[in-house]
């Protein structure tokens, strides 16, 4: 795993191209601590950060070709069977990494051999020869890859704030993609919340000839895979066991110690019980634990670990630790976020890393692709009611809804629980489906952003970017399948992988690994009837039906509830702001980045000043959040962290004249 | 005291909810509006529980006394006998 970075050179930055791609590698020294490298021409500069995890001695890059030159950050799962393929059609190799297996496929099959990768990739690509860069980025985004577009050039980089040493540019928050980012929890497609700068779309690659403009293809789209014949459910649950377990096999190829995390839940559980079945090796485990009851998920967690005997490691966290590194993990997430879910898990790649591990197994991808969020519930529950609107008994599935939220369950709140949902009955199946409630919760962000942008919620622009990145036959499928669809794309492209995924764990030098995000797990699971993932209301029902022989009846039984960390909780001590907070949110930093108008935000914090913060709604946590890293975003936008590279650590010097 | 009620009722909503008096429609549904989420109607049943010494029933937690600010002024009213 690595950082990855480039640009077009023109005159706006030929005198210092050199220097320039230094720099930007530098930025991104936690992605790669374990080498440098760069390639210059006179058109083209590429940088590389290394974390050697497959052949440690010769994966050095960036590496090129007669034709090509490659700057690569991921993994290439099935390189072993793809370089086979090559050998086979005559293709000689001079290393034993993944590296070069791209390199030659590309040269091979040029963008075709994209689709051919079974992994999780970000990619540049320099043409010699054609005088083009080709960049692509894996089928759902779990690698970043961001292109900036200033004085006449394109950039591109792993991180963001690799742009941020280019002289003369600074990030500037778009408003109007930071209110969708809001609504959404992401911005739509290759927006980002920083003005210029765009995200590579999972599944899609691009191409940028010097002085053209670029030219955009899409290699994947979830779902694209013919329907299967049908099959009993039996025969699912066969079929997914191997699958899985194949995922999981080639997700262990590492010239390194692979470890996996544990929440206490049961995706992670299976994992690691895949892991355990695969290696027959005691491995490492890792989970966070916390001191606030609320949250804490140990006991399950030590159920597993026993069952497993694997050497576990837990990182306890704090309401000071929440506070103390929300900085920090907003240096790396470089947008804001909506809980503080993401810092505990960059405390954990910090004690994974100074274990000595540099790669782990998570569970990331099944609550999509075995509809295990509330949103499939939400959904199926307004489906059965709009069908008997007078019905008394439909709407009582409501108290089913969000097991970890008292209010659902609480029969004295039913009638208003009842009345917030009729609010949906009309809309639930436009083409937003399980979106419509996450933006209908977070449309009064609007309120919060400073008058002078006069930002507004309007609907139908944002159904317009929706519809955008539908596929044409979105219409044809199940609404929990559209769903499914819209969460990978939003929540879980975006946020989850992102925010708290790749950046977080790419703090501390580790690269996370997610066999249920392997295109075939994915798949094979889009096409099953949504009866076998949820049936009534039983949660991913394949996967509980088929591990729960093998797994501990505590887990596979237990309460379903989101992976959580305390939010304003952390930040209000005695009914007072910490003094970081406060600092964030006073008039005077609120005035200085100009994103936020200061009389609304101190409206919303009087709520809780003076008071014990103890019975917070879920919206008022997310808008604390969400204020709080969106100032702590503008201040490292304005303060980038000055970074060097260690001369010792060159590996690969390449002038190409 | 409709106006009393409707005060109290705005102040509680201005101070919870990130809105400002003049955001506010006082015909339109706070939830259809946006203003309020599912949390929100609680933290409002609550306030008026504690504030105008009412009970909510769950008989009445429907939108003839909550889909607007005007019929839960109304709603108050009626209960309270003010």
């Amino acid at each position: 795993m690595c950082g990855i970075a480039g640009f077009l050179i023109n005159n706006s930055n030929y005198a210092i191209a050199g220097e320039l791609i230094e720099a930007m590698s530098s930025t991104l020294s936690h992605r790669g601590p374990d080498g440098w490298g760069t390639y210059l021409s006179p058109e083209m500069a590429i940088g590389h950060r290394r974390l050697s995890i497959v052949d440690l001695a010769a994966g050095m890059q960036p590496m090129m070709t007669d034709r090509y030159v490659i700057g690569y950050n991921g993994e290439i799962f099935n390189y072993i069977e793809l370089r086979r393929e090559l050998e086979q059609k005559g293709v000689s190799f001079r290393t034993h990494c993944d590296t070069e297996v791209v390199l030659k496929a590309f040269e091979l099959y040029g963008s075709d051999a994209f689709a051919g990768f079974n992994g999780q990739f970000a990619i540049i690509i320099w043409d010699r020869l054609e005088k083009k860069v080709v960049v692509a980025r894996d089928r759902y985004g779990v690698r970043p890859l961001y292109v900036l577009d200033f004085k006449g050039s394109y950039y591109f980089a792993s991180e963001m704030k690799a742009f941020d040493v280019i002289q003369g540019f600074q990030r500037t928050t778009d408003i109007t993609n930071l209110f969708q980012h809001g609504l959404l929890w992401n911005t739509v497609d290759d927006a980002t919340v920083y003005k210029n700068i765009r995200s590579v779309p999972g599944g899609t690659y691009e191409i940028y000839h010097p002085g053209r403009q670029p030219r955009k293809y899409r290699y994947y789209e979830i779902g694209e895979s013919p329907s299967p014949p049908p099959v009993s459910f039996e025969e699912a649950k066969e079929q997914f066991s191997d699958v899985l377990l194949d995922a999981v096999k080639l997700r262990l190829r590492s010239d390194v110690p692979v470890a996996a995390y544990l929440s206490g839940g049961i995706d992670s559980s299976v994992i690691s019980y895949l892991v355990a079945k695969s290696t027959k090796k005691r491995f490492k485990t890792f989970s966070v634990g916390f001191e606030d009851r609320e949250f804490d998920e140990t006991s399950y967690q030590d159920e597993m670990v026993n069952y497993l005997g694997t050497e576990h490691y837990s990182q306890q966290i704090t309401y000071e630790s929440v506070e103390s590194n929300l900085l920090d993990a907003v240096y790396h997430t470089e947008r804001p976020i909506f809980r503080t879910a993401p810092v505990p898990l960059f405390l954990l790649s910090k004690k994974v890393h100074n274990n000595d591990i540099k790669v782990v197994l998570t569970g990331e991808g099944a609550d999509e692709i075995l509809f295990g969020y509330d949103s499939f519930k939400e959904l199926k529950l307004l489906d059965f009611w709009s069908k008997n609107i007078s019905s008394t008994c439909r709407p009582q599935l409501i108290k089913k809804l969000y097991p970890h939220l008292q209010h659902y369950s609480d029969p004295r709140q039913f009638g208003m629980m009842k009345m917030y949902y009729e609010g949906f009955l009309s809309e639930y199946d436009n083409e937003l489906t399980g979106l419509n409630i996450r933006i209908h919760n977070n449309k009064i962000l609007a309120n919060l952003f400073n008058k002078d942008f006069s930002i507004a919620f309007d609907k139908e622009a944002l159904r317009e970017n929706i519809r955008a990145i539908l596929p044409d036959n979105f219409s044809s499928w199940s609404i929990l399948q559209q769903n499914h669809f819209l969460e990978m794309k939003s929540l879980l492209s975006g946020y989850l992988l992102s925010s708290q995924g790749d950046r977080m764990s790419m703090a501390h030098s580790v690269e996370g690994r997610y066999p249920f995000l392997d295109h075939r797990v994915v798949e094979q699971m889009f096409h099953l009837p949504d009866s076998y993932k949820l049936k009534v209301f039983s949660q991913k029902y394949l996967l509980t039906e088929t591990f729960k022989d093998v797994i501990p009846a505590s887990i596979i039984h237990r309460p379903k509830r989101p992976y959580m960390a305390p939010d304003l909780k952390s930040f209000f001590r005695d009914g007072k702001l910490t003094d970081q907070a406060a600092h964030f949110f006073s008039d005077e930093i609120i005035d200085r980045y100009g994103i936020f108008d200061k009389k609304y935000v101190g409206r919303f914090l009087n709520k809780f000043t003076n008071k014990t913060v103890e019975n917070i709604g879920y919206r008022d946590n997310m808008i604390a959040t969400f204020v709080l890293s969106a100032q702590m975003a503008a201040y490292w936008a304005e303060n980038p962290r000055k970074t060097t590279l260690s001369k010792q650590l060159k590996e690969v010097e390449i002038i190409d004249n | 005291m409709p106006q009393e009620i409707q005060d109290k009722l705005l102040t509680f909503i201005t101070g919870s909810f990130m809105v400002e008096r003049d955001d506010i429609d006082l015909d339109k549904s706070m939830i259809d509006e946006g203003i309020i989420d599912s949390f929100g109607l609680i933290e409002i049943a609550t306030f008026m529980e504690k504030e105008f010494n009412m009970q909510v029933g769950e008989e009445q937690m429907v939108r003839s006394n909550f889909g607007s600010v005007n019929k839960i002024v109304d709603f108050i009213k009626r209960e309270t006998g003010r």
